[in-house]
């Protein structure tokens, strides 16, 4: 028989469960790593995502609701590579948290611990608003993504070492998945092998170097510059020489240039998810990739 | 032992790749983790190979002889300049040396003014800190901005304004903490007050070419002080933020400059702020601030308020500004760079308190003074199209009430509100460059012995430009 008592105990014991098992509180910078976050940490963390794959990652401000969300977090996931530098200083210098500042595991720029193509070997901004550290759209590798999850998994048991078993198994489970769905994605890609494409801005890169794609040119005259009249009509003379089959935009671009373009060319225009979240299939870092593999099969059939 | 080293990861990561265990792999990073230090640029080709080797391992089989000739692929690629460090120790940004990062802004305007751009808003005693373009071509504060990380508890900025008179001035010099927590930060020097939504803002990223009525008259161009800031955030999925400022009053709003000789702070500042976003188009702030600024015995050299009696008065006394602020920011789905549009409006009142002399050289005459005003203004600025922007804004001052007391008889505080309309496009080729032109239409000039406004047709054309270190801005 239950007596107030017992109904008070038993109350207080789940409220002190569900304090001890208050959340990991995890700033990300964008949806692919908040996508890896719930891979490695599923309920143990709580994730708020910065921005939409429907957002110019480039050009975000610090929103009031980003300092606030950066003030409780006990981790930051970002780029890096000076992709958020137009706004992440600003909301960590506002947010008074000591957590997220440089220097503490709990502020994990990717792009600083895997490889990055497209360096430039110098860099002027009479060249565009070029990424002066290489291309710091690596959610499209999935090399980086295996070393981004084990730079992760390691922050995670360093903040939370409670869930060590828990991300451990996490890993060794993603880790296994991520490999077997890189070789399927290998294979399902095989036929764009050589597919000689032109993306609006260097969003890709890291997947057409994946998947063979050959990158003949940018609907950006120079990066970060919107595409003008006169560069697309550079492109439709180039393409007699060299000739295109995909011209790929990302969800957060205007269709106008490349629709254009590839009326003048008459090769399909495609839209691909910047990221989690940018199409209809793309609901996590899996399915961002077959449905982005997906759509350029389609677009070539 | 480095070759053995290499070839173990070889044999473990390559010649066997359908079998290379996770623990495998764990082994040789700690092996690698020993090796640090010692064997630095070795170590980063190493890595550099596990890395591929831990790509590759679920890739088909590669023999033996494939992998040695990758893995001098990968120490070549080592040497090069573009690899990566090794993780932890990497750079995290361009401005990755010690030095702060630079920027630098510079800003030029040319105006067309109908009258003497230098006259005094009818009314108001203005702030010292009246800035406004001057007739015809002239640069604009070039300003320079080095900014970095102290050490693991601190960062500081030094932001320096060189003026078009050849003379440099210290706008902002500051430290401020980055390991207090719990939403704490304090930061001590000389910086911009955090009250209102503008004040704060560097004058390169106005939006307009001039600041506002009110800005002009209560608080100068940025209003800023010595002193110590304190601010706190709020565990809240919402931004409040707490800011309480305390300085020694280096400017007193609509003085000038001159302050007591004393050890205690003349001025506090206080404001809130609340944000977050409506859904994922819009964002909101919205902020409330008080000031308060004690001056000694005549400690505030004071221009008269109908610009007609050409003598000097002096305030002792007491000022309390206090002021409301809004932005509102919007673009669609949130991505502001084909179109977005934003809203900021501000409104102060300031209250003199204290003793008026009048004639200090003459008839010193004092008595007195007390004195209400208010002002606000509200702009739009929308970007229709990528680096097109246009906006529009509505400045006002009200008189209020000025009692003089005694001096009443020697100064007549005029009833006059000045306003001013202005329009504004710019283009903005990078985030790095804008080319703007602004129209005012200026009435904020009252001529004191016919009661008429005197109006005035304003054109500017300004540019700005950034360079060295990408700034972050604020909301
Ligand atoms: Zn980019």
């Amino acid at each position: 028989m239950k007596t107030p008592i017992d109904v008070l105990m038993a109350t207080l014991l789940v409220f002190v469960t569900t304090l001890a098992h208050a959340a990991l509180d995890v700033f990300t910078c964008s949806p692919e790593w908040g996508s890896l976050v719930t891979e490695l940490a599923g309920p143990r963390a709580s994730i708020f995502v910065a921005t939409t794959a429907l957002q110019d990652v480039h050009r975000i401000q610090a929103r009031p609701s980003l300092i606030a969300h950066a003030r409780t977090a006990d981790l930051v996931v970002c780029t890096g590579a000076d992709l958020e530098v137009g706004w992440m200083p600003m909301v960590r210098n506002q947010a008074g948290n000591e957590r997220i500042q440089a220097g503490k595991p709990g502020f994990l720029e990717v792009a600083s611990i895997v490889p990055r193509i497209e360096v430039p070997a110098s860099v002027d901004r009479a060249l565009g608003d070029v990424h002066p550290m290489g291309n710091p759209h690596i959610q499209f590798g999935p090399k980086q993504i295996r070393l981004a999850a084990g730079e992760l998994a390691r922050r995670l048991i360093r903040i939370d070492p409670a869930g060590e078993v828990e991300y451990q198994t996490r890993l060794a489970d993603f880790t296994r998945r991520w490999d077997a769905a890189t070789q399927r994605w290998a294979r399902e890609g095989a036929p764009l092998q050589g597919v000689a494409v032109i993306q609006h801005h260097k969003n890709f890169s890291y997947l057409f170097e994946f998947l063979g794609l050959r990158q003949v040119n940018s609907l950006e005259p120079k990066p970060g510059v919107e595409p003008t009249s006169a560069h697309l009509r550079e492109l439709v003379e180039n393409q007699k020489s060299d000739p295109v089959r995909l011209i790929i935009r990302a969800s957060y671009q205007s269709p106008d240039a490349s629709e254009w373009l590839a009326q003048h060319l008459s090769v399909p225009a495609l839209m691909l998810p910047a990221t989690v979240g940018g199409s209809e299939g793309a609901t996590n870092l899996f399915t961002l990739f077959d449905d982005c593999i997906h759509r350029m099969l389609s677009a070539l059939k | 032992m480095r070759h053995t080293l290499i070839a173990a990861a070889v044999a473990l990561a390559w010649v066997g790749p359908a079998m290379a265990q996770n623990a495998e792999l764990d082994q040789i990073r700690r092996d690698i983790e020993d090796l640090r230090g010692s064997y630095e640029a070795r170590i980063k080709a190493l890595e550099d190979k596990l890395k591929d080797a831990e790509a590759s391992a679920a890739k088909a089989q590669v023999s033996a002889a494939q992998a040695e000739a990758s893995a001098a692929k990968a120490e070549t690629a080592a040497s090069r300049t573009d690899t990566p460090a090794p993780q932890a120790a990497a750079p995290t940004a361009s401005q990755s040396a010690f030095n702060p990062a630079i920027s630098l802004i510079l800003n030029g305007t040319w105006g067309r003014f109908g009258n003497d751009p230098t006259t005094r808003i009818t009314g108001f005693a203005p702030s010292g800190g009246e800035v406004s373009p001057g007739r015809g071509a002239s640069i604009g504060e070039s300003e320079l901005f080095l900014s970095s990380s102290i050490d693991p508890y601190f960062r500081g900025s030094l932001l320096v304004a060189l003026t078009p008179d050849n003379a440099v001035s210290v706008e902002e010099a500051y430290a401020e903490t980055t390991a207090l927590g719990q939403g704490f930060t304090i930061k001590a020097g000389r910086f911009f007050s955090g009250l209102g939504y503008l004040n704060a803002v560097h004058a390169h990223a106005w939006d307009f070419v001039d600041a506002s009525l009110v800005q002009r008259a209560f608080l100068g161009a940025n209003y800023g002080d010595d002193g110590v800031q304190v601010r706190w955030v709020a565990p809240l999925p919402v931004l409040l933020q707490f800011g309480a400022e305390v300085g020694r009053g280096r400017e007193f709003p609509g003085a000038g400059g001159v302050v007591r000789n004393q050890n205690g702070p003349e001025s506090r500042a206080f404001f809130v702020k609340l944000g977050g976003d409506i859904g994922p188009s819009s964002s909101y702030q919205v902020g409330a601030s008080h000031l308060q600024q004690r001056s000694g015995q005549n400690g505030v050299a004071f221009l008269d308020y109908d610009d007609l009696s050409g003598v000097n008065n002096r305030f002792s006394g007491r000022q309390r500004i206090n002021g409301v602020d809004m932005v509102y920011k919007w673009a669609p789905d949130g991505n502001p760079t084909y179109r977005n549009f934003k809203f900021a409006a501000e409104w102060y009142q300031r209250q003199y308190d204290g003793d008026f002399t009048f004639d200090t050289a003459g008839l010193a005459a004092t008595d007195a003074l007390a004195a209400r005003q208010s002002g606000w203004y509200a702009q739009a600025i929308y970007q229709f199209m990528p680096y097109w922007r246009v906006g529009g804004r509505y400045d006002q001052l009200s008189h209020g009430t000025v009692a003089l007391n005694a001096n009443a008889a020697r100064l007549a505080p005029p009833a006059f509100n000045p306003k001013r309309y202005s329009l504004m496009v710019d283009w903005n080729p990078s985030e790095f460059s804008r080319i703007r032109l602004q129209y005012s239409r200026d009435l904020t000039r009252q001529n004191i012995a016919t009661g008429e406004t005197i109006g005035d047709n304003q054109l500017f054309l300004q540019y700005i430009f950034s360079l060295g270190a990408h700034g972050a801005h604020q909301f």
